[in-house]
């Protein structure tokens, strides 16, 4: 699955370390969704969303 | 909003620790005690249950050291779950249980080496070092269910489940090489061991395709 994580993050100026306080996980979880070795469940993937204030689909699109 | 790296964060972070010591003082502490102790034993100085004892005295630095590097972890993350409280205390109840360990090891070698116990006293003697390393295996099983962040507990399931295959195959192939008399007896709490070794070929498997450790 693809992800527009990284762009969203530098077009607000956040850190991994600073996005992953505000979604309450690791950073290491950040960088595993950023570089697409992990997918997140649903309920993360909603809590992204909300942090960004966009749609699931607006972040992730398949492959 | 809150704190990210400013200069109050960072000055927390250099004086966070352990009666203001860092983790590296308290490792390098423990090193230095058991190279000590090591030179004591190997010069013939002390020996037999003293040496022992001396033995397992320093691992009691590993508390500090790992509450040194606790208090770093969580001043340098500022609010950030860069260390959770999960693991946290899945460091001190695996640091907890392989102290007892070696105590209970202790005790039960120095008595049976020194005397022929009722099989009862036997029993009673070496039951407890089994159970110190069911605590490790609990305490591995209590991160699984404490952890909140779903990448990391994902990063220790698979690790554990890479030790199983590993240790389960070692000890499966072992047995029929034995039956076979191609091989020595190996008692079985070896596969306990093969097991911990398995953790840390699932770590290096997790950093290979994740990039990250994971917990253990």
């Amino acid at each position: 699955m693809k992800n527009r994580l990284k762009v969203l993050r530098a077009e607000r100026d956040w850190s991994q370390q600073e996005l992953a306080s505000r979604l309450a996980v690791s950073r290491q979880s950040v960088n595993a969704i950023e570089t697409g070795k992990y997918d997140p469940s649903l309920p993360l993937a909603f809590k992204i969303a909300d942090v960004f204030g966009l749609t699931i689909e607006d972040i992730f699109q398949r492959d | 909003m809150p704190d990210w790296g400013s200069p109050v964060s960072q000055a927390k972070t250099s004086s966070a620790g352990v009666m203001g010591r860092g983790p590296g003082f308290w490792g390098g502490l423990m090193l230095g005690v058991y190279g000590i102790v090591a030179g004591l034993g190997m010069t013939g100085a002390v020996d037999g249950a003293p040496l022992y004892l001396l033995i397992i005295l320093p691992f009691a630095l590993v508390m500090p050291m790992i509450t040194a590097a606790n208090r770093r972890s969580a001043a340098a993350a500022s609010g950030c779950l860069a260390k959770g409280e999960a693991q946290r205390r899945y460091m001190k109840r695996v640091a907890l249980f392989s102290f007892l360990y070696l105590v209970v090891l202790g005790v039960m070698t120095f008595v049976l080496n020194g005397s022929d116990p009722y099989p009862a006293l036997r029993v009673f003697l070496a039951l407890p070092p089994g159970l110190a390393v069911i605590g490790i295996f609990w305490a591995i099983g209590r991160l699984m269910v404490e952890e909140e962040d779903e990448f990391l507990r994902m990063l220790v399931v698979r690790q554990s489940i890479i030790a199983t295959g590993f240790a389960l195959s070692a000890a499966t192939i072992w047995g029929f090489l034995e039956s076979a008399e191609i091989v020595f007896h190996l008692d079985a709490y070896w596969w306990a061991v093969a097991w911990f070794f398995g953790l840390g070929i699932g770590a290096a498997a997790n950093r290979v395709r994740y990039g990250a450790w994971g917990a253990v």
